[in-house]
């Protein structure tokens, strides 16, 4: 090893000792769930597709799990009956939504599919460790591999292919989020989805008629065709539409897994009560549209107070009129003339 | 065996002696089984009857991984095409120790020629012209042996892979990585015949149409799979920042290419990853 | 009783050398002892790996040259080798193995035990040709490249190995130590 490598070796050090070390005044810092011991022995952890997630994890303490995930490289529908050659977690556009307790154990297994063409990995921004996982977890076409990392620290992460060329891996839908609940729990509440929005660039497969493929200069150029809600045109309108109930709160998971582009995420019709701003651990309130980094993420809340369709937005709103970026959450129930009430005038 | 009975009497020391006296043992069972042995380790020689294309080499820029900047390629002969089913048939006919059953752990994870229903039958539909797969790395190095030749090294590999049909190093030309990017976004392309498309610049065929290629030190890119360390600051690293043009970073079909080696051991063994051989240019004359 | 206690030491070891013997004549297929590279030790006596058979083996690949990464290395070694318990070490071998044969000749390992005080039998250090150090390495599943004419970088690894060849564990990057010695303690007593 030359000196050179070592320096390198040494800065790589302290930027992956920086995030072991973040640990402020807020009360869910990181030491404190490093000496929580996980019990028992692991247990096969159960994850969900959008726009579904696992039951919360409640007043348990840390525990040991055991996440299979599966890359596949695969033709999907990415809108109206068109095709596009996916690359995924576990068949889905975002990949299984994972959820933990802070101070679990958790052993990534990861299995690249015997068909891929290549090999993938996986980066979670919840690891504190080399990498986010990355390179332990890089399988070959076919092979599989095993990390096991510690949650540290509270918060909705993205996690990620991590393999060369990233952009192109993370541009075919290799996303997803984990939770890591903080002790005792988020507060519970009535609905809990799952949205992953990310922006897609497109041209015509050279080898198959039909289907679309990853266009390396758009996605350079940061010009895509698509940005979408859990990788697909209308996952969440008509049969998709998101439900609940007047009276009900609504908590949604939200991440960006770009690969370029920001989310202005907007509820149309709805203020959000609180926003985990980030995904991290300050709770802001009263939101219109919160900013969401591409490999970030928030979580939001609001009350359902009358019903409706209330449209989801990336609100850099040609992103939704013209590339996808739309859903929809029906509200039903009694109306609420008090809060809202859409009168007609009627003129003698 | 006269040393094991007088130490037997000792019962105090029998520790100690258990070691010395199971290890005579193992010496002896060596011997034993070396002339037992069914299997032989040597390589049977098979002959060869694949065009060779004569590489000049010259000086060439890696895509990444060299402390100096600008690496020399010396002349070499790279076969023009990747080795067929039909020929690691005819080596393994030649060579039982690196059959499906016979071959040992140390050389190949459990997929070896996975879809061979024996040790001497190609799997039904396969093409015998396409290029063999499910190969580790010693299995390859072994077939390049019993031909007289050797794996080529990256450098060689990459040194060819800068071409395209027309020129030599094609890197600079803006379709020259994407033209490449939609071969490998191909699946299943390995059980195609080779030599069906058309040869590169030097004459050799199916650089990034078929399969995935074993080099010999493909175990010498150290760069991690990681996106906020390894691929960024490693190629500052090494080439100390300076040398990365834009066309490099633009070059994702290299990228994926590095990803992929940085991804195998040496007895790995997988679907759309196989070989060619080369050989020195001095030796052949 | 000292007969009985003789004849039964007797029975134990007959069944235990037989039980070797069993292994033996199928030596496993995953074993390094497989390989047929010649080496030769820091005393210029040449050797095959299956020579190495009988010991927990402990393994690292390193240059002598190398002035960052291998002299941490080598103090884990011995830092290894100190903590493994006394009356286990003869049973024990620890094995550094050179990625830089061209530098590396039997004269300059012997030379860099003895100044780095590993001079004690368990202490083996190899240097072959590069084509069976690459193939080593390839067993190991390390990764290294010749850099400059005087260095390379390469990947940390220190594995074990049971007494006939098979790989028990590999530690990599941040080595820690007391895993290696847990791993040999726990090898050698299941080799007993």
């Amino acid at each position: 090893m030359n000196f050179k490598n070592f320096l390198f070796f040494t800065m790589a050090a302290a930027i992956f000792a920086l995030p072991s070390c973040k640990s402020g005044s807020n009360q869910n810092n990181s030491s404190a769930a490093a000496t929580e011991e996980a019990q028992g022995t692991p247990q096969v952890a159960e994850v969900t597709g959008a726009p579904k997630v696992p039951a919360p994890v409640g007043n348990r303490g840390p525990k040991k799990w055991i996440v299979n995930l599966e890359t596949t490289e695969t033709e999907g529908i990415i809108a109206d009956s068109i095709s596009y050659t996916f690359w995924t977690f576990n068949h889905t556009v975002p990949g299984s939504f994972i959820r933990v307790r802070v101070g679990d154990e958790v052993t990534i297994n990861l299995k690249n599919a015997a068909n891929s063409v290549l090999p993938h990995n996986i980066d979670l921004h919840a690891v504190t460790g080399p990498g986010g996982g990355a390179a332990a977890s890089t399988s070959a076409p076919g092979k599989e591999t095993s990390f096991t990392f510690k949650a540290l620290n509270p918060g909705l992460f993205v996690y990620h292919c991590a393999a060369p060329p990233v952009p192109m891996h993370i541009g075919n839908g290799m996303y997803g989020l984990i939770l890591v609940e903080p002790a005792g729990g988020l507060p519970k509440v009535d609905r809990e989805y799952y949205i992953m929005q990310g922006d897609f660039y497109t041209k015509a497969s050279a080898a198959k008629k039909g289907v679309l493929e990853f266009d390396n200069d758009k996605a350079v150029a940061e010009h895509p065709d698509y940005v979408l809600f859990n990788g697909k045109k209308g996952s969440l309108l008509g049969a998709n539409m998101l439900e609940a109930k007047v009276g009900e709160t609504v908590r949604l998971f939200v991440g960006n897994g770009g690969p370029n582009l920001t989310s202005s995420f907007h509820v149309i019709g709805e203020i959000f009560d609180n926003v985990y701003l980030e995904g991290g651990s300050t709770i802001s309130h009263n939101i219109q549209t919160t900013m969401i980094p591409a490999g970030g993420s928030a979580i939001v809340e609001f009350k359902c107070d009358v019903p409706g369709e209330f449209v989801i937005v990336d609100h850099s709103l040609s992103r939704a009129f013209n590339k996808g970026a739309i859903g929809k959450l029906k509200v039903t129930g009694d109306a609420n003339p008090k809060v809202f009430n859409a009168k007609t005038l009627v003129k003698e | 065996m006269k040393r094991l009975i007088l130490y037997k009497l000792f019962g105090g020391i029998l520790t100690l002696t258990f070691l010395f006296s199971c290890n005579k043992q193992k010496s002896d069972v060596a011997s034993n089984t070396a002339s037992i042995k069914v299997v032989s380790d040597s390589i049977g020689f098979i002959s060869a009857n694949v065009k060779m294309v004569y590489i000049p080499g010259g000086e060439y820029k890696p895509f990444y991984g060299s402390d100096s900047v600008r690496v020399t390629v010396a002349p070499f002969l790279m076969d023009e095409r990747a080795v067929t089913n039909k020929e690691f048939l005819a080596f393994v006919k030649a060579n039982p120790q690196w059959r499906k059953s016979n071959i040992k752990k140390l050389y190949s994870d459990s997929t070896y020629l996975r879809d061979w229903p024996n040790d001497l039958t190609l799997p039904e539909n396969a093409n015998p012209d396409a290029p063999v797969c499910y190969v580790s790395w010693f299995a390859a190095k072994a077939f390049a042996h019993s031909v007289g030749k050797r794996l080529p090294t990256l450098d060689e590999w990459e040194f060819i892979a800068m071409a395209d049909d027309v020129s030599a190093n094609a890197r600079l030309k803006p379709e020259y990585s994407n033209n490449i990017l939609d071969l490998y976004l191909q699946k299943d392309r390995q059980y195609r015949a080779v030599k069906q498309s058309k040869p590169n610049y030097w004459g050799i065929y199916n650089m990034f149409d078929l399969i995935w290629e074993w080099t010999d030190d493909f175990n010498s890119i150290l760069t991690t799979n990681d996106s906020r360390a390894g691929q960024y600051e490693d190629k500052n690293l090494f080439c100390a920042g300076s040398a990365i043009s834009s066309t490099d970073v633009l070059n994702y079909a290299a990228f994926m290419r590095f990803a992929l080696r940085t991804s195998l051991k040496a007895n790995y063994t997988v679907a759309n990853l196989g070989f060619r051989c080369a050989k020195d240019a001095e030796t052949q004359k | 009783m000292k007969i009985v206690i003789s004849l039964l030491f007797s029975l134990i070891l007959f069944a235990s050398c037989k039980e070797n013997k069993k292994q033996e004549t199928t030596l496993p297929s995953n074993s390094i002892f497989n390989l047929t590279s010649n080496w030769k030790n820091q005393n210029g006596d040449s050797l095959q790996l299956h020579n190495l058979q009988g010991k927990t083996l402990v393994v690292v690949m390193i240059y002598t040259s190398c002035k960052l990464a291998c002299p941490i290395l080598v103090a884990k070694m011995k830092t290894i080798e100190s903590k493994i318990s006394r009356k286990d070490i003869d049973k024990v071998s620890l094995v550094l193995v050179t990625i830089d044969p061209k530098t590396d000749s039997s004269a300059r390992l012997k030379e860099f035990a003895k100044t780095n005080n590993m001079d004690a039998p368990q202490w083996v250090f190899l240097t072959s040709n590069e084509e069976a150090t690459q193939e080593f390495a390839n067993v190991l599943a390390m990764k290294y490249k010749k850099i400059s004419p005087v260095d390379f970088s390469h990947s940390n690894i220190i594995s074990v190995f049971s007494p006939n060849g098979q790989l028990v564990s590999q530690e990599e990057g941040a080595i820690e130590v007391d895993n290696v010695v847990s791993t040999v303690h726990k090898t050698v007593k299941e080799s007993k």
